[in-house]
């Protein structure tokens, strides 16, 4: 009975300064819109990032790293102690690649979190077309897979990467490296081993990511095409790129397939610390700018209920004349505060969502995108409602506080 | 008989500390019985509404011990004297202190509503009942800022009487109210010491209102004179 009295008393208070409730409720709905929408913008700049970056890169990558460093591998074997003069070491064949990669592929491919495999051979080579010789990279993939990991397929300009798989001879040019070589498509091109193997083999297709590594020095072939252009036999990889569920884990996945495969498993964000340090920072300003916003918000609602504290003042000496005690006082102020908090949190969301769709819709032609990129993630919203509680909840604490322990006598005596 | 006594004062001392130290009220003893209505007169500055202060429970700092309704009050907690003041106390003061949002009616069912004894449509039967008895029925659904001077006093009176206190403290009751209204007050007063036994102690500087009531305790220099 006498919290619905303060309920009724706290509505009071809302309802006889409207304009104030109503600063404060926009404050926190400003507060809470601009977090949504902050975080909301950068996990979308985030993601293109990420989806970018994916397109040539695996969660994970197995591969065959080079020895280490074998300049003196006696001294090693005598110890520190042991003075070692070793001259003119040179390293002697070593196992290129990976030799056997269906046995390596079938141990881990069960791994509950892997939700693709692809093989490729990776060889260094000069592209050549009549004079002009270039130095680049041909993968030697397989047609499917690597464009379920990848979406490689998503990038083709022109020509068609599917007909790779009917097409032994056929190559897919990065843009850039066509374009250098002044190549069209069904144009022929010569390529070169650095072993001097060459072999010619017909432009199908253009591909354009935007990532440099690819567009100017990639081209793909069929897999086996590869393998035959090195003289290698049908297990051979240089490299097996893995894709799991969920990218952020991937150091986690990496280090429990470790144990399964004798060649290195490096996760991306080892590879690409860049990557991942670009994602964090731009969350960190995300998340400070947001909760700035919301800490202003707090202090002017912190501001208008201690001027309805002291406004009210003589109120609350006879409430507490008549009975209220210092709690009921408490209620009934940050009532008024938590009813700012809901209302201006759920209009937020709702102006943050809004502010949202708005932006998602300013046209940003670069790179992939053609508007600026923008993610809807529930959690967002419940984040920034949960905050502007917090903060409205805070704000409201301090004065309600104070009013609680205002002395009934001084003001009544006046 | 012991029931008999209303209020009763042993020993109260009180002092103010700023701006220096001086002793406001010296070993004040004194009784009042069930159905009594006591002025406390005195010049300024000799005490009288401290006293009441302290009698009121708001204030706590004092030496000595007060007993109201055979309860000693002396040591309580703030929210466990709250909670007496909601039950046995009704308070009048000089200025009505009416939540000026609210209609007198709900005015009037504040401090009933915090002691939650009855259900709401009884407290509201009361509320209005109070108003009747103080000639107010046709303002209880006014806002309680929309009403004059003295319709305002009587609904704090209203409000003070809603949960039936023990005891009414009045604080100067009819200090801002003019003749014809300070009369209806003390009538009001008078009636309810006599019909409900409600025990009334008011500090006035009214000495015509003092004259009328059944007893003067009057102060000077922190002592009772007689």
């Amino acid at each position: 009975m006498s919290r619905v009295t303060n309920l009724k008393i706290s509505r009071a208070h809302l309802t006889s300064r409207v304009k104030q409730t109503m600063v404060a409720i926009l404050s926190v709905t400003f507060g809470i819109s601009m977090y949504i929408f902050m975080n909301g913008f950068m996990t979308g700049v985030n993601d293109t990032q990420t989806e970018l970056a994916f397109s040539t890169l695996a969660h994970i990558h197995i591969y065959n790293d080079l020895p280490e460093d074998n300049t003196n591998l006696l001294q090693k074997k005598y110890g520190e102690d042991k003075l070692v003069n070793l001259r003119n070491a040179k390293v002697i064949q070593y196992t290129e690649g990976i030799k056997n990669s269906a046995k390596i592929i079938a141990a881990i491919e069960d791994h509950p979190a892997i939700t693709g495999i692809t093989p490729q051979v990776n060889v260094n080579v000069f592209f050549r077309n009549g004079a002009t010789k270039l130095n680049g990279v041909l993968s030697g993939i397989d047609v499917k897979q690597e464009s379920f990991l990848f979406g490689t397929e998503k990038y083709i300009t022109q020509g068609s990467w599917s007909s790779m798989e009917e097409r032994g001879d056929g190559v897919v040019l990065g843009a850039g490296l066509a374009e250098k070589l002044s190549l069209t498509l069904d144009d022929n091109v010569t390529v070169i081993t650095a072993d001097g193997v060459s072999r010619n083999f017909k432009v199908i297709g253009i591909i354009k990511t935007t990532i440099g590594g690819v567009d100017n020095a990639k081209g793909y072939v069929r897999i086996s095409s590869a393998r035959q252009l090195i003289s290698k036999n049908q297990g051979y990889v240089t490299d097996i790129q893995i894709n799991i569920k969920n990218f952020n884990e991937a150091t986690k996945v990496a280090a429990q397939l470790a144990p399964k495969v004798s060649y290195k498993v490096e996760s991306w964000n080892e590879s690409n610390g860049q990557l991942q340090a670009g994602n964090d920072l731009r969350n960190i300003i995300a998340v400070a700018v947001s909760l700035t916003i919301l800490l202003v918000a707090g202090f002017g609602i912190f501001n208008i209920m201690n001027m309805t504290v002291n406004e009210k003042i003589k109120e609350i000496a006879i409430l507490k004349a008549m009975g209220f005690d210092g709690t009921d006082i408490i209620q009934i102020f940050l009532v008024q505060s938590v009813i700012i908090g809901v209302i201006g949190g759920i209009v937020g969301i709702i102006f943050g969502y809004l502010v949202s769709v708005v932006v998602s819709y300013i046209p940003f032609r670069v790179a992939t995108l053609d508007t600026l990129p923008m993610v809807y993630d529930p959690q967002d919203y419940i984040l920034a409602f949960i905050f502007g509680l917090i903060t409205t909840f805070l704000a409201g604490y301090l004065p309600a506080k104070k009013a609680s322990n205002v002395d009934p006598v001084e003001i009544i005596r006046g | 008989m012991k029931e008999e006594i209303a209020l009763s004062a042993r020993a109260i001392s009180k002092y103010f500390h700023e701006p220096e130290t001086f002793q406001v009220l010296k070993d004040i003893s004194f009784d009042v019985k069930k159905g009594e209505f006591l002025s406390m007169i005195g010049k300024s500055g000799s005490g009288k509404s401290t006293l009441l202060y302290l009698l009121s429970t708001m204030d706590t700092d004092y030496t000595g011990e007060i007993t109201i309704n055979g309860e000693c009050l002396t040591g309580r907690t703030q929210n466990q004297l709250a909670a007496f003041r909601n039950a046995h106390i009704g308070f009048v003061f000089q200025f009505h202190y009416l939540l000026p949002e609210f209609t007198a009616l709900d005015n009037v069912m504040l401090p009933a509503l915090k002691l939650g004894k009855k259900s709401q449509e009884e407290i509201r039967e009361d509320a209005y009942s109070n108003l009747k008895m103080l000639g107010l029925e046709a303002q209880a659904m006014k806002q309680s800022n929309k009403l004059s001077g003295g319709q305002q006093q009587r609904v704090a009176i209203a409000r003070a009487l809603i949960n039936q206190p023990a005891v009414i403290m009045g604080d100067e009751p009819t200090g801002n109210l003019d003749s014809k209204n300070t009369d209806i007050v003390f009538d009001i007063f008078r009636q309810l010491a006599a019909e409900r036994g409600q025990t009334i102690i008011a500090v006035t500087h009214d000495d015509e209102f003092a004259q009328k009531s059944d007893r003067i305790l009057e102060l000077g220099d922190g002592r009772l004179l007689n």
